[in-house]
């Protein structure tokens, strides 16, 4: 796909989730500026609404699919059944809905069509058009950047060749070049019930293979998709910190320098509770905890204020290259 | 509450018909338990908690910690070579415990209650709020004191709620199905 088609393409919708608008702030500004200047036409679904995330789908099944039908039937009012979802939370709860709702029925059980009755009733009453055919697909950021990898190569080495390089301010190429990262993928992406299963569970490659077109080399990592402990971090601290303890260890085992993440919730509890983590087991952790976006977006241009790396609460110390 | 044998019964039932129909078939291997992060601190272990369900002893895993300090990451199911659901089954007991008032960690269920409050109030999360509340009601005052300063210093949060347009819906939503 080359960047003329995708300029004259459907728009795609864009759902940042609740995390996304607050405590991933940076995530949210880099993702959006990496597409951006990959071109890609996107528009934010206006009004969106929380997917519930933990709480909703621990209550009740209902509930979470229809908070996130909402979001997918704003999305169609836009025009747009493709939808962009870089919160892993979100993204697992869209793509139940969307499996529920979407009008090819035939792999469908009993109950599940029961329930796709109820929540088209509901939104039907709330003034929804629920009448006409629905087509929905949710992409995780990962599997949208990992479908666009030659996208993402072109752009590198126009930028490349256009600049020869001077893109980069002295900052942003310093990151780049003292990167050692290993890829962390969290638990669920490609584990949950409904999500696409574009990789390999257990040891999935597709962020290693992104981050390759930009010339990134990532590390090998035994804990790729381990649980980093999720929400218990509010409330069974204690769970959560040692979880994470163990993720940065065998990243450091690597020899690593730095961990890439694209969950959110992942890189609240490795990054922003790397000190409770010192403090907890008595450690000296300062690895820095990057968005593959905030690294995508340096490596194809953009700059250190328009990824955000200084909202980062462990912040890379880069150490001066000697220059000539 | 206690919950009558009939809705146990019932409760079993709707496993097997509508959740995981395969639950006989696990033999026990233990690849769940060995797979799960959190299974150290379980009560009850994945593979335990499938045998319990075979013999009927539902109460025992609503009494146990097990279900609802599981985080849903779906290694367990994931991993079963005999394809059972774990992870759904574990999700669908835990939404009925929460129907039967029977949810066992207080911790927990302050947090799910303060939260679905919160988007039924306001239509999105708004984690200053969450964090005050929960602190309050876990009587944890101090918790996450130092995390809290560091995200006020970088501006990472909003400090007033953001109010959908349309927020009604999804409170009607919330209020709805819980």
């Amino acid at each position: 796909m080359n960047n003329i088609e995708q300029k004259n393409q459907k728009p795609i919708a864009y759902y940042p989730g609740c995390s996304l608008n607050s405590t991933a702030i940076d995530y949210n500004i880099s993702v959006k500026n990496l597409l951006k200047i990959l071109n890609i036409n996107f528009k934010e679904i206006k009004d969106w609404n929380c997917c519930g995330t933990t709480p909703a789908h621990n209550t009740s099944s209902e509930m979470s699919i229809a908070l996130s039908a909402r979001n997918l039937f704003l999305a169609k009012n836009m025009g747009c059944e493709e939808i962009i979802c870089p919160c892993v939370s979100c993204y697992c709860k869209l793509s139940e809905a969307s499996f529920i709702l979407n009008s090819n029925i035939a792999s469908r059980s009993e109950f599940e069509k029961k329930k796709r009755e109820e929540i088209l009733r509901l939104f039907k009453n709330m003034g929804f058009d629920t009448e006409s055919e629905l087509n929905f697909k949710v992409y995780s950021i990962i599997e949208f950047l990992y479908k666009n990898k030659d996208l993402i190569r072109q752009k590198f080495s126009e930028n490349k060749m256009k600049n020869n390089n001077a893109i980069f301010s002295k900052k942003e190429k310093e990151l780049l070049t003292q990167l050692k990262p290993v890829c962390y993928y969290g638990c669920v992406l490609l584990r949950a019930e409904y999500s696409t299963k574009f990789d390999n569970a257990e040891n999935p490659v597709s962020m290693e293979e992104i981050l390759e077109t930009v010339d990134i080399k990532s590390k090998n990592f035994r804990f790729k998709t381990e649980c980093c402990g999720a929400i218990l971090s509010l409330t069974y601290k204690e769970i959560a910190l040692k979880l994470s303890k163990e993720i940065l260890d065998a990243a450091l085992e690597t020899g690593a320098n730095s961990i890439i993440v694209f969950c959110p919730l992942c890189q609240q509890n490795l990054d922003l509770r790397q000190t409770q983590i010192n403090k907890r087991f008595k450690a000296n952790y300062s690895i820095p905890i990057y968005y593959i976006s905030q690294i995508l977006g340096l490596a194809l241009g953009l700059s250190y204020e328009d990824v955000m790396i200084n909202k980062l609460f462990i912040e890379p110390e880069i150490k001066k290259i000697k220059t000539g | 509450m206690k919950i009558e044998d009939s809705y146990l019964e019932k409760i079993k039932e709707e496993i097997l018909t509508i959740i995981e129909p395969d639950i006989y078939y696990c033999y026990q291997c233990g690849k769940c338990t060995a797979g799960c992060p959190i299974s150290y601190v379980y009560e009850y272990k994945p593979n335990e908690i499938i045998r319990l369900i075979q013999l009927n002893k539902i109460n025992a895993i609503f009494n146990s910690n097990s279900i609802y300090l599981c985080t849903s990451c779906e290694i367990c199911s994931s991993r079963c070579p005999q394809n059972v659901n774990i992870a759904a089954i574990m999700n669908y007991l835990r939404i009925k415990s929460w129907h039967y008032k029977r949810f066992k960690l207080k911790r927990i269920y302050n947090f799910y209650k303060i939260f679905l409050k919160i988007i039924e109030k306001f239509g999105r999360s708004f984690e200053p709020l969450l964090i005050i509340c929960l602190n309050f009601l876990n009587k944890t005052f101090f918790n996450d004191f130092d995390a809290a300063l560091k995200i006020l210093k970088k501006r990472k949060i909003k400090i007033i709620p953001e109010l959908l347009k349309n927020r009604k819906e999804v409170s009607f939503i919330v209020k709805k199905y819980s």
